[in-house]
């Protein structure tokens, strides 16, 4: 495992500004905003973008963001350009999703092209007997933003499925910040199958409505624009941001003792560097493994109805305590709160 | 869109060019009759406490002016309250400037130009203020249906001409108060636009939000004199009907829906017609608070739509 790798970082120049960017900047235009200062300190300038072939790391796109909404002071921008943002417009990665033949397919192909579709947020699809399941995650540490950005992307899958399925289709939302005083929007956007303060983001529905054919989809071509989307992704600088791959690493290793000396060995640097590279993302070591915990300890309760005695064993806590206080870390829930919860 | 920006920021200012180049050559012409007839104050003998309080006020007098210019379309009103404080100004610029300025004891203009505007200012502002609140309710006339007691500019809307989700909060819970007052029924009717969704991705953005700004003015059309019309989010409004119980609401909201329907939209592009409808869902007041009423209207709201998608298929 010693072999050189390279991963996306917020400082990577991987977004095309005339993908989700423009969105974004076209929203604020036609509201008025100043051209100046929504680009202000962005290190972007809008003929570039003209130009088509600009590229901007996370950290502008987030700038950008954090730009507009101070323009706007409006509560439904995140919302309105959820809605655009799939299938969008970011040629064959796109097109495969416009011609998917069903919402299972979609979602794998929103997941596998993922940089391309989402480049800040990642999701993550878990099947179980009764439910799919989409969780998202910060693919680059946006904290001031991650609430936006969580609005805009549920809106934008659940946007994407009732456009191409014809129907509203019932997702329920599970946010993990506290209930905003905008909530009409959520009603409008999203729905009103809503919780908050949850341990994880995350939106599910029953799963009869995954394999049910869409119409308008044509299947060679959304095979043919998959393909190409995943070339695309190839010339990408990396395919994963370092969050994303650490994530993955420590959920498949989960049940073993997870240090960070051998996890740096893992991943061929010195634990130096990659505690600098948590730290670029306004994170640690120990919230990373938390936050990995977290998802299995979910995935358990939620989609394996385990109970917490045998949540703590999977996760060898041998000392019930010590397990009471890991979960309040990882969840903000106590055992007796989450089963709540859960029932 | 820079065009745009100018076109609504330039006409409040030049219109104003006279008025302001009139009173810079006023203000001009004093200060240069003190100096040709007057000596310049040794150092010694300026009051700093005058020079202070007038010049200061002065210089706030000066930012009311601006405020006033940047923030009025012009008019007959606009022109008395820009005398009012003009001529206000001028006569605390004279007093300023006969701080620094000593005039022989012969000269008598002085006193004229220090209190003459005084009260001629005074006098144009209280006319300027009369008229203001004669302009405020014709304004309020045309805000019917859209504002109810008090203004909150925070509040309103940034597309529609109608109040946000937080005035319609406020208004609600004070509704709901008044109502339990005097024990008189208050309802409240939601709409919501039908596939809205898909006119913002066929047409763009900026058809649907025409498309908002036009539905909002029909809907008013069909209000009654105290009923309050606020955008809750996105394409979906909220009503409070003061002294209404369900059954009536229920009529409204029909005809609310019955008026979207044949409401002949055309779009800003290629002019075509584009077919409307619209979900509306009334409820009354059964003791509880605005966000639980809120909350039911929005479960109400999500089964009708559900029930219009088994009808449709």
């Amino acid at each position: 495992m010693a072999e050189q790798r390279s991963w996306l970082e917020c400082d990577t120049r991987f977004i095309p500004a005339h993908y989700q960017p423009v969105t974004l900047i076209d929203l604020a235009l036609a509201r008025g905003v100043n051209e100046h200062r929504l680009l202000q300190g962005s290190g972007l300038f809008y003929d570039d973008i003209l130009r088509g072939d600009k590229l901007i790391s996370a950290q502008q796109f987030i700038c950008l963001i954090d730009n507009a909404r101070q323009q706007m002071q409006a509560d439904d921008t995140s919302f309105l350009i959820g809605h655009q943002w799939l299938p969008g417009h970011y040629g064959a990665a796109s097109h495969a999703l416009r011609h998917a033949g069903n919402l299972l397919e979609a979602l794998e192909r929103l997941v596998r092209l993922q940089p391309l579709l989402s480049p800040l947020m990642t999701p993550r699809l878990r099947l179980d007997e009764h439910h799919a399941w989409l969780c998202w995650d910060d693919s680059f540490g946006a904290s001031p933003q991650s609430v936006f950005l969580i609005e805009a992307s549920m809106t934008a899958v659940s946007s994407l499925s009732q456009w191409l399925s014809g129907q509203k289709l019932p997702w329920s939302f599970y946010l993990s910040h506290a209930q905003p005083r905008y909530i009409e929007q959520y009603w409008v956007h999203l729905g009103e199958r809503l919780r908050f303060g949850c341990p994880r983001n995350q939106m599910y529905l029953p799963r009869e409505y995954l394999l049910k054919p869409w119409i308008d989809a044509s299947a060679t071509a959304g095979r043919v624009a998959e393909q190409e989307g995943l070339d695309m992704m190839a010339a990408l600088p990396a395919p994963a941001s370092v969050l994303d791959d650490l994530h993955d690493y420590l959920v498949a290793q989960i049940r073993t003792p997870l240090r960070l000396e051998q996890i740096a060995d893992a991943f061929a640097m010195s634990p130096a560097t990659l505690k600098r590279k948590l730290k670029k993302h306004g994170s640690h070591f120990q919230e990373q493994l938390d936050r990995a915990r977290a998802a299995v300890a979910m995935e358990l309760y939620l989609s394996r109805g385990y109970s917490s005695e045998d949540v703590a064993e999977y996760l060898n806590f041998s000392d019930r305590a010590n397990f009471r206080r890991a979960l309040r870390r990882w969840t903000g829930f106590l055992p007796s709160e989450l089963s709540t919860w859960l029932g | 869109m820079q065009l745009l920006k100018k076109l609504q920021n330039a006409p409040l200012l030049t219109s104003h060019k006279i008025k302001l180049a009139v009173l810079f050559a006023a203000a001009n012409f004093g200060l240069i009759l003190h100096l040709l007839q007057g000596e310049i104050k040794p150092l010694h003998a300026w009051d700093w406490l005058d020079i202070a309080g007038e010049g200061g006020s002065a210089g706030l007098l000066l930012v009311w002016l601006w405020l006033l210019l940047k923030s009025r379309p012009a008019g007959y009103v606009t022109n008395l309250l820009f005398m009012g404080l003009g001529c206000l100004f001028f006569s605390l610029f004279m007093d300023v400037v006969d701080e620094f300025v000593a005039l022989p004891d012969e000269v008598r203009w002085d006193g004229w130009l220090e209190s003459g505007p005084m009260p001629a200012g005074f006098i144009l502002l209280t006319l300027g203020i009369f008229h203001w609140h004669r302009e405020q309710l014709a304004i309020n006339e045309q805000m019917r249906n859209r504002e109810r007691l008090f203004r909150e500019h925070r509040q309103f809307d940034k597309l529609t001409p109608l109040g946000d989700a937080q005035y319609l909060r406020k208004q609600l819970a004070l509704a709901l108060h008044e109502a339990e007052q005097a024990r008189l029924p208050v309802s409240v009717v939601m709409v919501d636009m039908d596939g809205f969704s898909q006119v913002n991705r066929e047409y763009g953005h900026r058809e649907g939000d025409r498309l908002l700004q036009v539905l909002t003015q029909q809907i008013l059309l069909n209000l009654r004199q105290h009923d309050l019309l606020c955008r809750l989010a996105g394409d979906r409004f909220a009503l409070i009907l003061p002294h209404t119980g369900e059954r009536q609401a229920q009529v409204l909201a029909d005809e609310l829906q019955h008026s979207i329907r044949h409401l002949a939209y055309k779009s800003s592009h290629h002019g075509e017609r584009l077919h409307l409808s619209a979900t509306a869902v009334a409820a009354m007041a059964r003791g509880d608070d605005a966000e639980t009423l809120l909350q039911r209207l929005t479960i109400a709201m999500a089964k009708a739509k559900q029930m219009l998608e088994v009808r449709h298929g």
